[in-house]
């Protein structure tokens, strides 16, 4: 059994209102768990974009985790019908020294990856470092989550020890990521990116095809450790970023589930077409939409031209108008307004740039500062964007037109996901590039690591140094009261500077065939993808 | 020895009044009704292109956001889109940027493969052997087929889509102009002036270029439709021009077809303003092909 943990006060309450919002915004699975699961069938669903690689430690889209998570597993998770509460999948259990540095988790024995070699605690201990340690020439997205971490042992085959410089808050719940998979040791050994095109995992169902751009296949494992899982004999995904072909792929019964979003028109009308044969879960996200700015280069080095850039944008109309239209609904800062431990509070977040309630001044005062910085006629700007209509371009069409409004002219340059991700995250060939932060759940260490000097998740390359000490801070602070003030202070300066420019939290129609039982939405899209517990009430 | 006179034989025959330009125009109406009526729908888009901004009544990228999917009515008479933005507005402004990719990349296309064309079939050997397997090897692929992929290589901009629809035209001028040049090539008169001495390009700009400007203008007319429609295609896929700029096919995609059931008049309209270019350029361009081709032109 996991020992106890003297968990925050604060993180209690956000996990009391995470589930309280889950559950009254979640439209009942009808007779799930009063049902006898059916076994067989192929669950098909609709995938919005193409990953750029299928190494999921490297990547942040749900197009990756969506197709690879039922192959693989995970040390904990969050479970599928209790997010965010953390259970484990390898780890049978897990004890915490008093000083809250040491973690030590128990494997389960018996585990078999897909290729037929046993899953070990080396094989945690390997695919951690590779999270944690990145070795050359390979990304680790979210090694920012994990500066504690001193270092990882194996002393067996079924013990891994955690052996952290600092205690922190937040370990456990990053322990739980559905991004960081395991993989076999012996693969890493040869090369750490032999993922990026490969799938050995130990996950409820194994690889079977894949056609880019077209479709991603898994069949049964038979030798999956969780006893009668999965139910289904496999799944087909079809990916298509035109959202109006993924609501077609509903309508007619090509697809089951679309695990992301539609807009609520696709939605009424599937609902009005179909009726109880559809059942749609909104739930909020834990992802905003927002834009980097390179901060590298000339003028957005100029913090007078990002302020007027983020001043621009009216928020609060923004709200009104994209809501219907995509499900972009909440105003807030850099850690989701729904959470109540972390969100800075409302009033603060009104005297901030961009957040004034009064939109025509904080135009004027727009207008001034490009006049100021050197542009009293405006400018011209690249605004570089993903290929995907929802709500990537529905955003970026309100946010050009907030801009003509001060003078700024904005060419948008929509892009594959690959080319996106290139340009955004990997080089920096962009002045200012869409790029939602989506996270599977409110943790300042997840959240806020993106805004650290050198992060991969950090696109603007801006380095502040407050912002690295606030943020180190944090991490190492256990009373919740403190880190709140000390994550307060991170996200008032972040802003204040305009290093990035945080649009509008979503919240998210999941809509699927009223026979695909057992699928509990979470409030992110990227947890609770293995399926295992899904099944099919009919074919 | 005698003499006699000679008689030279005499004719006369009064010329033709040459036509005013209102006659003549009046003469291709009566001849050729059908094309003429594509001739006025081509002026009236060159009409809208040009004077959008004194004729539209709203701003075309300006949304009221208070007015999102307003119905037709007679402050907005095709009705405005998903984020407030009047619809005839932006289909009067997509006619710019329709018009200018299509005469754009139909004339760098066409120009370029007549160019090819000619080249081809003056200097022959392996000039020609070389031009004409690239020419197969473009060929091989459908048109649209290969400006998508050339597009979604390029990356969605304007220019990016003229290059896109551009580069599919030129094999088939190429391939056409090359037949007319060979034609023109073996006459005596082009032999004629060689033997006087006439430099290469003299020959070719002076003497061969200007007897293919007929097969050359109606490919043009003929590619002109073809390349607004592919345009329209290419924004539709999200490889043409990107939001929010006011495109025909753009204005088909994406959120018109999320919204078509509460808001049919966002498809309706901008499609309507495709059918109605392209219809009008091939029109125009079928009679100008009767009017140019000397075989239709005898029957």
């Amino acid at each position: 059994m996991a020992m106890a943990f003297p968990r925050p006060r604060f993180h209690r309450i956000g996990i009391l209102l995470v589930l309280l919002v889950v559950s009254t915004t979640v439209t009942p699975l009808e007779g799930g768990a009063a049902e006898t699961p059916r076994r067989g069938g192929i669950l098909l669903a609709v995938i919005g974009a193409e990953p750029p690689s299928l190494d999921p430690h490297q990547e942040s889209t749900f197009a990756n985790i969506q197709l690879v998570a039922p192959l693989y597993s995970t040390l904990l998770q969050f479970d599928p019908y209790a997010f965010p509460k953390i259970i484990g999948d390898v780890a049978l259990d897990w004890k915490i020294a008093p000083d809250g540095k040491t973690y030590t988790f128990k494997i389960r024995s018996g585990i078999r990856f897909h290729d037929g070699s046993p899953l070990t605690a080396a094989d945690v201990k390997a695919s951690y470092d590779k999270i944690v340690f990145p070795p050359q020439g390979t990304r680790s997205t979210r090694k920012a989550a994990f500066s504690s971490v001193e270092r990882i042992d194996a002393p067996d085959p079924v013990t891994v020890v955690f052996h952290l410089k600092f205690a922190s808050a937040s370990l456990l719940p990053n322990l739980a990521s559905p991004w960081n998979v395991i993989f076999p040791k012996k693969y890493l050994d040869k090369d750490p990116n032999h993922f990026k095109m490969n799938v050995v995992g130990s996950g409820p169902f194994k690889f079977k095809t894949y056609t880019r751009g077209g479709m991603f296949e898994g069949e049964r494992n038979p030798d999956y450790f969780v006893k009668d899982r999965p139910y289904l004999d496999g799944y087909r995904f079809f990916i298509s970023t035109e959202t109006s072909v993924r609501a077609a792929a509903i309508r007619s019964g090509r697809a089951y589930i679309e695990f992301r979003n539609l807009p609520a028109p696709e939605v009424e009308a599937i609902k009005k077409q179909l009726g109880d044969k559809i059942a749609v879960q909104e739930t909020p996200v834990t992802a905003h939409w927002g834009i980097s700015v390179n901060n590298t280069v000339k003028p957005f080095n100029d913090v007078r031209v990002r302020k007027a850039l983020t001043m621009a944008i009216d928020r609060y109309t923004a709200s009104r108008v994209l809501y219907p239209l995509t499900g972009l609904k909440h105003i807030g800062g850099l850690i989701r307004p729904g959470s109540a431990d972390w969100a800075l509070p409302q009033a603060e977040l009104e005297k901030l740039p961009g957040f004034w309630r009064d939109a025509e001044k904080s135009r004027m005062e727009a207008r001034r500062l490009l006049a100021e910085a050197g542009y009293p006629n405006g400018m011209k700007v690249v605004l570089k964007n993903r290929n995907i209509r929802l709500p990537y371009q529905d955003w970026a069409v309100f946010v050009i037109q907030e801009w003509r409004k001060i003078g700024v002219e904005a060419e948008h340059r929509p892009l594959e996901t690959a080319a996106w991700f290139a340009d955004g995250q990997n080089t920096g060939n962009f002045e200012l590039i869409i790029s939602p932060p989506v996270e599977y759940m409110d943790d300042p260490d997840v959240w806020l690591g993106r805004y650290t000097t050198g992060s991969t998740q950090n696109w603007g390359r801006f380095s502040d140094p407050r912002l690295d000490d606030l943020f180190s801070r944090q991490a190492r602070t256990l009373d919740p009261a403190e880190r709140k003030k000390l994550t307060d202070e991170l996200q008032r300066i972040a802003l204040e500077n305009a290093y990035y420019m945080p649009g509008l939290w979503w919240t998210r129609n999941l809509v699927h065939w009223a026979k695909v039982k057992n699928y509990v939405a979470p409030p992110n899209y990227y947890s609770n993808q293995k399926l295992q517990d899904v099944w099919l009430a009919e074919d | 020895m005698s003499v006699y006179p000679l008689e030279h034989a005499t004719a006369s025959a009064t010329l033709r009044r040459r036509l005013t330009a209102v006659e003549e125009v009046g003469k291709f109406i009566h001849a050729k009704p059908l094309g003429a009526a594509g001739a006025a729908v081509i002026l009236a888009m060159l009409i809208v292109a040009f004077l959008a901004r004194a004729l539209a009544p709203y701003d075309p990228y300006t949304g009221d956001y208070e007015l999102q999917f307003a119905r037709p009515s007679l402050d907005h008479w095709l009705g405005t889109d998903e984020f407030g933005r009047d619809v005839l507005s932006r289909i009067m402004y997509g006619a710019r940027i329709a018009l200018f990719v299509g005469f754009t990349a139909s004339v760098a296309g066409c120009s370029l493969g007549a160019l090819l064309g000619v080249l081809s079939a003056y200097w022959g050997g392996r000039v020609d052997l070389l031009l004409e397997r690239v020419m197969d090897i473009l060929l091989s692929f459908p048109q649209l087929i290969l400006a998508l992929a050339i597009a979604s290589i390029l990356g969605p901009a304007v220019q990016n889509v003229v290059i896109a629809i551009a580069i599919p035209i030129v094999p088939r001028v190429a391939r056409v102009v090359r037949a007319a040049a060979m034609s023109v090539k073996e006459n005596v008169y082009v032999e004629a002036v060689r033997a006087l001495g006439a430099s290469r390009p003299r020959v070719v700009l002076q003497h061969i270029v200007p007897n293919v400007f007929a097969p050359y203008l109606i490919m043009l007319t003929a590619q002109l439709g073809s390349a607004i429609l592919a345009e329209a295609s290419l924004s539709y896929l999200g490889l043409g021009t990107a939001e929010p700029t006011p495109s025909w096919g753009l204005m088909l995609s994406g959120s018109a077809a999320s919204y078509a059931e509460k808001a049919p008049w966002i498809a309706i309209f901008p499609g309507i303003a495709i059918s109605l270019g392209v219809f009008g350029f091939n029109l125009f361009g079928d009679s100008l092909r009767d009017a140019l081709d000397p075989k239709l032109r005898r029957g």
